[in-house]
């Protein structure tokens, strides 16, 4: 048998640092796909927060716990990322999704002034504040943005986008830096 | 143009995919005849003012019935086709 | 009059004040033989040919705003044929024969320009598609060349040959194609017509149609009642409206298509230039403004302007294609009302009432088929029967499935061309 190598969506992309924004992946794992089904939504909520404190996320929402996180996803459905999910038989659709993201984290002062660059989103913190998370457009590309912390998002996109998510983080991040060099910030 | 999507709010009408009419939303039984299919399937009311038509908001995956005006671009309400469909 | 390089010249030396008016601008009359709603370039070239391929001049055009105001004069000038579905290759061919000798024909100068289209293509997909476009328009006897990298860097030196994403692969080169002073189409048509004893009549907004035993008997309109045997509806983007009035839906929904143009510039665009998988065409006029476009909005609209991010959208194509315009700056834009069809093709036809005629469908592209258009619907109405090259732009080719021409292979949907 072959011995294949696991290489992570941005590998030999990233880490970069620009100005004072740096862009680092991450690579949670386990990724699970949940989607519950037709009005089993509350039971799926209570499983999992018994399992792992962490409830079934409302629209635009995220919660983490303990090293898990869980991410609104689009209707009707979340991503654990960083812990397995409980035994949802009968109570939800689970499919696998570890590695099939490119997941970086934008951290630094500006991180938002980068993304406004790209996103169709108003992301600043009087809106969008710690743990809210919108599944929007980065560029042309369907993208989950969530805030992590102050000055710190985690952006999630379709694995085959990897390149071009850091090419356009990059391209926003080079053209702000040098907006700000240029005006002495 | 901005748009309400029910489930995730207000956002740039570049998220969403245009489908048309909301007649879309009242498809004819299968052996209702060719003039009601003809007419679900291709002929246009194309009103010139108040219209209600399907929007697609991709990054949720919701269909939505959007009301708003073709001269305008006013928008006056958005509901989920699923709970909207009468 | 007579319009000849003399009396430029003459007119130039005297003031140019001997110029009268190029149409008369007659009160309606309570009656006509045939009735064309609408004075763009459609219904005012289907007047000029009924008057002179049939003899038939008591005839009223009804524009409800001044003549040549619609998509006639909104349109990026954009002359071809090199469409591929049989229907659609035959009228387009007919249209392109009848613009070479249309200046002589109108004594007008409509600028048309055949300057060269080149379609690129960025695949080996694309290539083996316009292969066979272009073989579709030889058969029709018409002109195509398929150009390799290196013929296109002829004519285009200054594409960006090498972008990643979409290399130039080539490029059909149709060679016949080119531009038009759109206005000046419209005044040719109507100024030719006009003196031919056709009443144009402007500010005249039809407002009712009137129908009894399933016979048409005239219009209504801000104007007054105009009664009539024949009644076409040639309105474009306003068809589904104008067609409400005599109680018909169309398969038409109206949709918003935008263009840009750029301050003057010394000439560097030659041709037309199509950009195979981005929607951005681009072309330079006579002024030296390049006047570019692509995608339709895509969702319904009469609001006769566009949003930014189509604008961002085709921008964003330029750039990709032709760097090096980059600098130039946008003047203005602006937005056309269009007839879009289920599967992207016209209609010339009769209606279920006896009398009235629809040709209407054009989406986005029938300046080019002006001349085409009037032609053959002249011939529809004085006739009876339709005319060859048009035969098949039927309006119950949906409900019947029979003819579709879905050009662009997308399906026969709305919201899909
Ligand atoms: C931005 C843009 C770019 C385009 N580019 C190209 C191109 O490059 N090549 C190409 O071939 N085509 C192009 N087209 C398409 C082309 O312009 C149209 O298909 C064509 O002009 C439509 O026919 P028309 O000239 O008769 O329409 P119009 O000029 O719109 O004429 C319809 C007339 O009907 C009148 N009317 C409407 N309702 C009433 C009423 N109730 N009573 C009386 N009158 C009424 C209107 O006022 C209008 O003047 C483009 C269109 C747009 C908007
Ligand atoms: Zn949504």
């Amino acid at each position: 048998m072959v011995d294949l190598i696991a290489k992570s969506a941005c590998a030999g992309l990233l880490p970069i640092t620009i100005g004072s924004l740096t862009l680092t992946e991450e690579t949670p794992d386990p990724v699970t796909s949940i989607a519950p089904f037709k009005g089993q939504s509350e039971a799926v909520s209570e499983r999992l927060e018994s399992a792992l404190g962490l409830k079934f996320p409302a629209p635009n929402r995220s919660a983490s716990k303990s090293g898990a996180r869980i991410v609104w996803a689009g209707q009707g459905r979340a991503l654990l990322m960083g812990a397995a999910a409980p035994d949802l038989a009968g109570l939800a659709a689970l499919t696998d999704q570890s590695d099939a993201n490119a997941i970086v984290t934008l951290k630094g002062e500006g991180a938002e002034d980068a993304l406004a660059r790209l996103v169709p989103v108003d992301l600043r913190a009087a809106h969008f504040k710690r743990g809210h998370t919108a599944r929007t457009f980065l560029g042309h590309m369907s993208a989950s943005i969530t805030r992590t912390g102050v000055d710190s998002f985690e952006i999630t996109v379709f694995r085959a986008m990897a390149g071009t998510l850091v090419h356009e983080l990059t391209e926003a991040m080079e053209s702000l830096h040098a907006r700000r060099s240029h005006l002495g910030q | 143009m901005r748009l309400t999507c029910p489930v995730c709010g207000d956002r740039d009408h570049r998220e969403f995919t245009y489908k048309g009419d909301a007649v879309m939303l009242d498809r004819p039984a299968p052996d209702a005849g060719t003039d009601a299919w003809d007419s679900y399937l291709h002929l246009r009311d194309n009103p010139c003012g108040d219209t209600r038509d399907l929007w697609y908001h991709d990054p949720c995956g919701a269909w939505v019935v959007v009301e708003r005006n073709t001269v305008t671009h006013a928008v006056t309400g958005t509901a989920l086709a699923s709970e909207a469909k009468r | 009059m007579r319009y000849s390089g003399l009396q430029v010249l003459k007119e130039g030396l005297f003031g140019q004040k001997g110029w009268k008016p190029v149409w008369r601008d007659p009160a309606p009359k309570s009656e006509y033989d045939i009735i064309i709603i609408g004075g763009g370039g459609h219904g005012l070239s289907t007047a000029y040919y009924l008057a002179k391929e049939h003899g038939l001049t008591n005839i009223a055009v009804l524009e409800k705003g001044y003549l040549g105001g619609g998509n006639v004069g909104r349109n990026t000038t954009i002359v071809r044929a090199n469409y591929f579905l049989p229907g659609n290759s035959e009228f387009y061919s007919h249209s392109l024969k009848l613009w070479e000798t249309l200046e002589q024909d109108l004594n007008y100068n409509v600028m048309h320009s055949q300057r060269g289209l080149i379609n690129l293509f960025h695949s080996d997909g694309q290539r083996d598609a316009f292969v066979r476009r272009g073989n579709a328009m030889i058969n029709q006897g018409d002109d195509a060349e398929l150009l390799d990298r290196a013929g296109v860097r002829k004519h285009l030196p200054y594409l960006d040959f090498d972008n990643i994403r979409f290399p130039v692969y080539g490029g059909l080169l149709h060679r016949r194609g080119g531009t038009a002073r759109h206005d000046a189409v419209a005044w040719g048509y109507a100024r030719g017509a006009d003196q031919r004893g056709v009443d144009l009549i402007q500010n005249c907004e039809v407002t009712g149609i009137d129908i009894e035993n399933g016979k048409v008997r005239g219009v209504q309109t801000t104007r007054g009642a105009i009664r009539a045997k024949k009644v076409a509806i040639v309105t474009a983007g306003r068809s589904g409206q104008v067609a409400a009035l005599a109680g018909m839906r169309l398969p038409i929904e109206s949709h918003i298509l935008q263009a840009f143009v750029t301050e003057g510039l010394k000439p560097v665009i030659d041709h037309v230039v199509s950009f195979g998988m981005g929607h951005f065409y681009i072309s330079q006029s006579d002024k030296g403004g390049l006047v570019f476009g692509g995608d339709l909005d895509f969702y319904s609209s009469y609001a006769s302007r566009g949003n930014l991010p189509m604008k961002e959208h085709v921008m964003d194509a330029a750039m990709t294609l032709m760097p090096i315009i980059g600098k130039a700056k946008v003047l203005r834009s602006w937005g056309g009302i269009m007839d879009m069809t289920p599967d992207g093709s016209p209609i010339i036809d009769k209606t279920d009432t006896e009398g009235l005629f629809v040709d209407c469908g054009w989406c986005y592209g029938g300046f080019k088929a002006v001349p085409g258009s009037g032609f053959s619907l002249a011939h529809l109405i004085a006739t009876g029967n339709h005319h060859a090259p048009a035969a098949r732009y039927r309006l119950d080719r949906f409900r019947t499935g029979y003819g579709i021409m879905d050009e662009e292979g997308k399906g026969s949907q709305h919201n899909l061309h």
